[in-house]
């Protein structure tokens, strides 16, 4: 497995227009991998991830099975003459995960839950919108997904509820695009909902934990949710 | 001395004081000679009828929302025969919602809160076309002077315009009052009703002195500070812990 970081020039038209659109992002993710055709379906995923660190600061995460050649990318986005990307060896990393580890996670997720909104109606996927239902989602996957949110010990909570647990949501982005129907050539309106989790995380079962950082975590991997990544906690 | 006072306030209104023939202007404030033919109008006397006793009334008038000016091309036809009326122009202010204050002694101040409280022709802002939004009396005021009246008087502009000047804790309100021998000479107006007799109407000259008056504003809500402070990101460096391959 291989994780990149590739650093965007936001002052750059092309670097404006990937970052406006899910839709661009993605082609121009999954078009720096030479080896996989558009039809080939028994790929393994290949998750994305934008950081917005600052507003100059922005930096695109890849995480896949085969190393990207991302040239394109720094054409269009990046600085050419002297800054590329770096791929680092992912599979070592993840191999040397062991139940009881402490991290500190970055998760981008959309989440969703189904609901009807009167008898009869089939059910709908539709975004959760308060801090505490997202936290919620995440939580509710947290034991499958393989890791466990660390509780915020009880002398340094600060609020009666919403602060448990040491997680964050922040940078609620809402999206509206269009996307043709692949059958039937209909135009629908796709609505997204994405937040970032910022967080601390002790892994139960490293087996599912590598299932969730190389498969993704959620709806809408294909526009950028969905690819946790660990670091050291300080 | 009391004191009644109107709340003149309406989609339009027009209160024409110099206007004459095909182009009929308004001033920016309720006119003497307007608001003393809605009094006479309310008490049911005549077009022709003596008005002596109410052109005598002490008249001053509050600016609350001065409203915007609004300009009419109008080409009517006769109702009946479809002959063409003189194309005119004819111009009104909208939104605009104003005080007005008459002074008299207490008998004829009550007999006209009366009338306008069940008046026997129904009240209008300058033209028939104008009707008055909402009752027009606000009341009888124990005061000696129109303006000291007005002074006292609540904000009662719309509460869309209140709205929009919740950030001033206090309004600076017009108030166009009479001059007396002591504030001296104003501007001049011929807005004195003389006669409204259709045959022949007459105004005389009558002058105006402009004061303004600090109203508290009810709506007034200072501003909050703007509670979306950045919040720091936390740094994640997932690279860190990683080897890097070689070459790009």
């Amino acid at each position: 497995m291989h994780l990149t970081r590739f650093r965007i020039n936001t002052a750059r038209l092309g670097a404006r227009s990937l970052l406006a659109s899910p839709q661009r992002m993605h082609a121009a993710v999954m078009s720096s991998f030479a080896g996989a055709l558009p039809s080939d379906t028994s790929s393994s995923r290949t998750l994305w991830r934008l950081d917005r660190n600052a507003k100059a600061e922005v930096l695109l995460y890849i995480v896949s099975e085969e190393r990207p050649d991302l040239t394109h990318l720094v054409e269009q986005a990046g600085w050419p003459t002297t800054a590329a990307w770096q791929t680092y060896d992912y599979g070592a990393f993840l191999s040397g995960l062991q139940a009881g580890g402490t991290w500190a996670f970055r998760l981008t997720a959309n989440p969703v839950h189904h609901i009807r909104r009167k008898d009869g109606d089939p059910t709908k996927r539709t975004a959760h919108v308060t801090p505490q239902h997202q936290m919620g989602w995440l939580l509710a996957r947290q034991e499958a997904a393989g890791f466990r949110i660390l509780d915020t010990p009880p002398e340094r909570r600060r609020l009666p509820q919403g602060d448990e647990f040491q997680l964050t949501v922040r940078d609620e982005r809402r999206h509206r695009f269009e996307k043709t129907d692949a059958q039937g050539g209909r135009a629908n309106r796709v609505p997204l909902v994405t937040v970032t989790f910022d967080g601390r995380l002790e892994v139960t079962d490293p087996e599912a934990l590598r299932r969730t950082l190389t498969l993704g975590l959620g709806k809408a991997k294909a526009y950028g949710c969905g690819l946790m990544t660990l670091a050291k906690a300080v | 001395m009391s004191v009644l006072t109107l709340r003149l306030a309406g989609p339009l209104q027009s209160w024409g004081a110099s206007a004459r023939f095909a182009r009929r202007t308004t001033e920016t404030a309720p006119t003497k000679s307007g608001v003393t033919g809605l009094l006479a109008a309310a008490l049911g006397r005549d077009r022709s009828a003596d008005l002596s006793d109410l052109a005598a009334l002490r008249f001053a008038v509050r600016i609350d929302q001065p409203g915007t000016r609004l300009r009419d091309f109008q080409t009517a036809h006769h109702a009946d025969t479809d002959k063409a009326m003189p194309v005119s122009e004819r111009f009104y202010l909208a939104d605009a919602v104003f005080v007005a204050a008459v002074a008299g002694d207490d008998d004829l101040v009550r007999k006209l809160h009366a009338a306008v409280r069940a008046p026997v022709y129904l009240p209008y802002l300058g033209r028939r076309s104008c009707p008055p939004q909402g009752p027009v009396d606000l009341g009888v005021r124990d005061a000696g002077d129109p303006v000291e009246a007005l002074k006292a008087e609540e904000w009662q502009a719309f509460e869309w315009y209140r709205q929009q000047r919740r950030r001033d804790p206090l309004v600076t309100l017009t108030i166009l009052g009479e001059s007396t021998a002591s504030s001296g000479l104003g501007d001049t107006l011929r807005d004195q009703p003389v006669s409204f007799d259709p045959r022949h109407r007459r105004y005389a000259l009558r002058s105006i002195v402009s004061t303004s008056v600090d109203v508290p504003n009810p709506r007034f809500s200072p501003p909050v500070p703007n509670r979306r402070t950045p919040v720091p990101v936390p740094r994640h460096e997932p690279e860190a812990l990683l080897s890097p391959m070689d070459g790009p």
